[in-house]
């Protein structure tokens, strides 16, 4: 009964499982790095107080930055020393050779071009006190698009998928009650009510949809246990990144395992409705 | 008290074909009414009218004073709880006993076993089968599986019986036993309507006979014969 409906929902869901948690990672990994400095002012050491001071409070009056932070040369080494903790480069540092420089963040990610070419003259030489200014985080915002690109197919696809579910458990319903037309054609003669006659079929599409979610369930379970955790782990250790779905607080991921029965669920219902509409006239 | 009556009432249906065309009658509580007449003239018309199997295009029908036309579909099983119909192919379900499928009847409309229990094999010692109860209907002769399909449609007792040529696929003395099952059932209060082109089965009862040809009635004879 209905094995094929079975499967294929379950295959589905897991997709749209598999589907949510990487999307979801990609998301996040994004996320932290768009929060990171947008805009980095290194200065030359030999700059004035007067002429960075200016400097500051020019940068703070554009519509466009939302916060500057000065980082000084200390403060920079200091920083450097902790992400590198424990590697050989420390030992071959002498002195300090890391610039000073101010951190801006924007409050449109979209105008970093525009507020850092503020920083160069028309020959493209920096201005003075200025030695370089970085801002390659632009490609950010091209990731972002990407992903959303990504994720738009990724949805038309699962879209695809589910609406071929319903088909499916439709077309077994539609067996299932032509096998007992015979028993439906006595029930609605001798005065069964609709939802009588009809709870049978609408309980198979459910069982079908929720068994299929189940597998699903259990199919991403094993893959995040043993592949997709291992893909997170290394993410935490390298960039420090908390909000994933398996290993992050919030719990994401028992949410998609619920999501995904739910959602099994309901297509079952629906699938089996659509089909009762259609067959199961009284 | 009109149990049933039929004002102007026409059916055509989607492909065009007019089964009854301003069809009035009136049956009374406790009449036994042969519906007469060739194939095609919209006798089993008139049987899924009454049962709401298919709506009626103009005309009202009322059913115990109530306007069945105007019931909502979800009060149409109410309907069919106090109709009971039989076939010419008794249609009993193969895979069930004899007990089973009488008991799944009343099973379907929410009565509890223990009513069930009582009322099975009360009603098959009605019809005469009552040691066939443990038998599947394929194990049956034919008659034996026409008093089953009554059972099944009596055993709620319902105030009104609809046979759609009951004795259609039967030899004439097995026609004769269900004829004085149906009787003993029209004794006990039940209006009982029967659709037939059978003349040997019209004449030996001398009942009301109502003639219908091309959806029109032709005749309404109390106490009639098949042909005029």
């Amino acid at each position: 009964m209905g094995f094929t409906a079975i499967t294929t929902v379950a295959i589905t869901l897991f997709i749209v499982g598999v589907f949510s948690v990487i999307l979801f990672d990609v998301q996040s990994i994004l996320n932290s790095i768009e929060g990171q400095v947008e805009i980095a002012v290194y200065l030359k050491d030999n700059i004035s107080n007067d002429l960075k001071g200016y400097l500051e409070n020019e940068i703070k009056k554009w519509p466009e930055v939302d916060s500057i932070a000065y980082v000084s040369k200390e403060q920079a080494l200091e920083k450097f020393k902790v992400q590198n903790e424990g590697s050989d480069i420390l030992k071959e540092i002498q002195g300090n050779p890391l610039p000073a420089s101010f951190e801006i963040k924007l409050k449109d990610p979209q105008k970093v071009e525009q507020v850092a070419l503020r920083f160069v003259d028309k020959d493209g030489k920096s201005i003075d006190g200025v030695d370089e200014v970085i801002y390659g985080k632009s490609y950010i915002r091209k990731l972002f698009s990407i992903t959303a690109v990504a994720g738009t197919i990724a949805l038309l696809i699962i879209i695809i998928l589910i609406l071929a579910t319903m088909v499916l458990i439709y077309n077994t319903i539609r067996l299932s009650i032509y096998a007992r037309r015979k028993e439906i054609e006595v029930m609605k003669l001798v005065g069964a009510t609709n939802g009588y006659v009809r709870a049978p079929f609408l309980f198979e599409g459910f069982f079908e949809g929720f068994l299929g979610g189940g597998i699903a369930v259990v199919l991403l379970y094993l893959l995040n246990k043993f592949l997709l955790i291992k893909g997170e782990t290394a993410i935490v250790e390298t960039m420090h990144i908390k909000n994933l779905a398996i290993l992050g607080s919030s719990n994401i991921i028992l949410i998609a395992y619920f999501g995904i029965i739910i959602i099994g669920g309901l297509i079952g219902i629906l699938s089996s409705g659509f089909a009762l509409r259609r067959y199961l006239k009284v | 008290m009109n149990i049933i009556e039929f004002r102007d009432v026409s059916k055509i249906y989607e492909n065009g074909t007019a089964a009854l065309k301003d069809i009035n009658l009136v049956i009374k509580k406790g009449e036994f009414v042969f519906l007469v007449g060739p194939s095609g003239s919209g006798k089993s018309t008139f049987i899924k009218l009454l049962i709401k199997e298919t709506p009626v295009t103009s005309g009202t029908i009322f059913v115990a004073g109530r306007n069945i036309c105007i019931l909502k579909s979800s009060k149409i099983p109410q309907l069919r709880r106090n109709i009971g119909c039989i076939f010419q192919d008794y249609k009993l379900l193969s895979d069930r006993t004899i007990f089973e499928n009488i008991a799944f009847a009343l099973e379907v409309i929410g009565k509890p076993n223990y009513i069930i229990k009582a009322q099975v094999p009360q009603v098959l010692k009605l019809v005469g089968l009552y040691s066939k109860m443990d038998s599947y209907p394929h194990q049956l002769s034919g008659g034996e599986q026409q008093r089953i399909c009554i059972a099944r449609a009596f055993v709620n007792r319902p105030p009104i019986l609809l046979a759609d040529e009951p004795t259609g696929n039967l030899d004439p003395a097995t026609s004769e036993s269900i004829m004085k099952l149906l009787s003993r059932i029209n004794l006990i209060g039940t209006t009982v309507v029967m659709a037939t082109h059978e003349k040997s089965i019209v004449n030996a009862m001398r009942r009301r006979v109502v003639e219908m040809e091309e959806g029109l009635i032709i005749r309404d004879q109390k106490r009639g014969v098949y042909g005029s």
